[in-house]
């Protein structure tokens, strides 16, 4: 166990400190740290946390949209942390024709996620906004499988 | 630190997941589509992503997918960081084949184009544990190395107000992994396996990149190889959502993804 333990904890070390390292305030660094804290429950179901990351700031009723490019036959989990402004966040998921697609979701006090499995490849849009609460930074990873 | 490890040993089991009522949900507009954001780092799929997804379809030998090895010493920065991305992609080639000194040898061809393009202090430590990790046999962890090798390199391009070069590093490792993967296909054709292949869009973001390079850089000679054949490509892996690509037209990719990739890796003649 502690052979597979270690290495796990050192590579999630590494893509923390990495994905922080861009991180210019205070507010950008606390949603990345809530939504790779997050994406870390999904590496011990064999997701890899893809390194790279989205971030800004969203105000309630002005969602923002990020196309990804996906395959079939992997499964994603979509994560987004923000600060604790955001009371109540919410991520979705669009086909390329803009048509929503049923995900898995869960959604806490500022953090949320929607997993699923693209049935054919190409470019999906992902929705993140804030159903409740102020304007707050952001920041979406993804993880697969 | 302490959180994330409450985390994992919760794993799963404590989410309170519910399925989404996409029925309730409104579409896109066609507006939102128009205006929706596509950045390098997180649009456009790592190699690494696309290999998984391979690898569902059925057992493959990897190490088929070598390649000899490429110069690390071109005169011109656009070469070099086009092939910086295609040896990225190798290394990620090379931890599917689960091949250590493979991996060591392209960490150290990584390391030797960052020291030249000026960016080799930002990842020498990811080189140390990417040797570390192939030594130790931890290819998931290795995956992520090396994603994380090519975002700190291109992040040092980025401060280095480097931009154009942080798109040839995208475009080269874009182009070797589609050489890869069209060449297992094409050798194992099957209508899914295809489907894999479908890509819309993305040569039309790279296109735009590399139209907006400074025009020095866009005249190099590997840089005009590159533009010269992206609207082939472009052709065959922007295909409908019901079809697939045929046969011949994933053989057709795979010959014109090895020429550009070849033309790449050239030493120029004098």
């Amino acid at each position: 166990m502690k052979r597979f333990a270690i290495p796990l904890i050192l590579s999630m070390a590494l893509a923390m400190a990495s994905l922080a390292q861009n991180a210019t305030t205070d507010d950008e660094v606390a949603a990345r740290n809530k939504a790779l804290g997050l994406a870390g429950a999904f590496g011990n179901d064999g997701f890899k946390l893809r390194d790279g990351n989205w971030a800004g700031t969203i105000a309630p009723g002005k969602p923002h949209i990020l196309q990804v490019n996906l395959y079939a036959g992997n499964q994603y989990w979509f994560t987004l942390g923000a600060t604790p402004a955001g009371k109540k966040l919410a991520v979705s998921v669009y086909d390329e024709t803009g048509k929503p697609i049923e995900t898995e979701s869960y959604q806490d006090a500022s953090e949320a996620a929607a997993g699923f499995a693209p049935l054919a490849s190409g470019p999906y849009y992902v929705k993140v906004e804030v159903v409740d609460g102020a304007s707050t930074a952001f920041c979406l990873i993804y993880s697969y499988k | 630190m302490i959180s994330i490890l409450r985390r994992l040993a919760g794993g799963l089991a404590l989410f309170f997941l519910c399925a989404s009522a996409s029925g309730e949900t409104p579409p896109l507009t066609p507006a939102d589509i128009a205006d929706a954001a596509v950045t390098d780092e997180i649009s456009i799929p790592m190699p690494g992503e696309f290999m998984a997804a391979l690898t569902k379809l059925g057992k493959l030998d990897w190490t088929t997918k070598f390649r000899p090895p490429v110069s690390t010493n071109f005169s011109s920065r656009a070469q070099l960081a086009l092939n910086l991305g295609g040896l990225i992609a190798d290394g990620y080639v090379a931890i599917e084949a689960e091949d250590a000194p493979q991996v060591k040898n392209i960490g150290k061809d990584v390391l030797a184009i960052a020291k030249i393009l000026g960016v080799s202090k930002d990842v020498l430590d990811r080189a140390n544990s990417i040797a570390n990790f192939a030594d130790t046999a931890h290819w998931d962890q290795l995956k992520e190395e090396l994603e994380a090798t090519q975002n700190e390199v291109k992040a040092a391009m980025i401060e280095h107000k480097d931009q154009d070069l942080v798109t040839l590093v995208t475009v080269g490792g874009w182009l070797r992994a589609m050489e890869v993967i069209s060449g297992q296909v094409a050798t194992h054709y099957s209508p899914p396996g295809a489907k894999l292949l479908r890509q819309p869009g993305i040569v039309v973001f790279l296109d735009k990149r590399l139209d907006g390079l400074g025009e020095k850089m866009r005249e190099e000679p590997s840089v005009r190889a590159v533009r010269k054949k992206m609207a082939d490509i472009d052709k065959i892996i922007a295909f409908p959502l019901t079809s697939a690509p045929s046969a011949e037209d994933v053989k057709t990719l795979n010959a014109l993804t090895a020429e550009v990739v070849k033309e790449i890796s050239k030493k120029p003649t004098k």
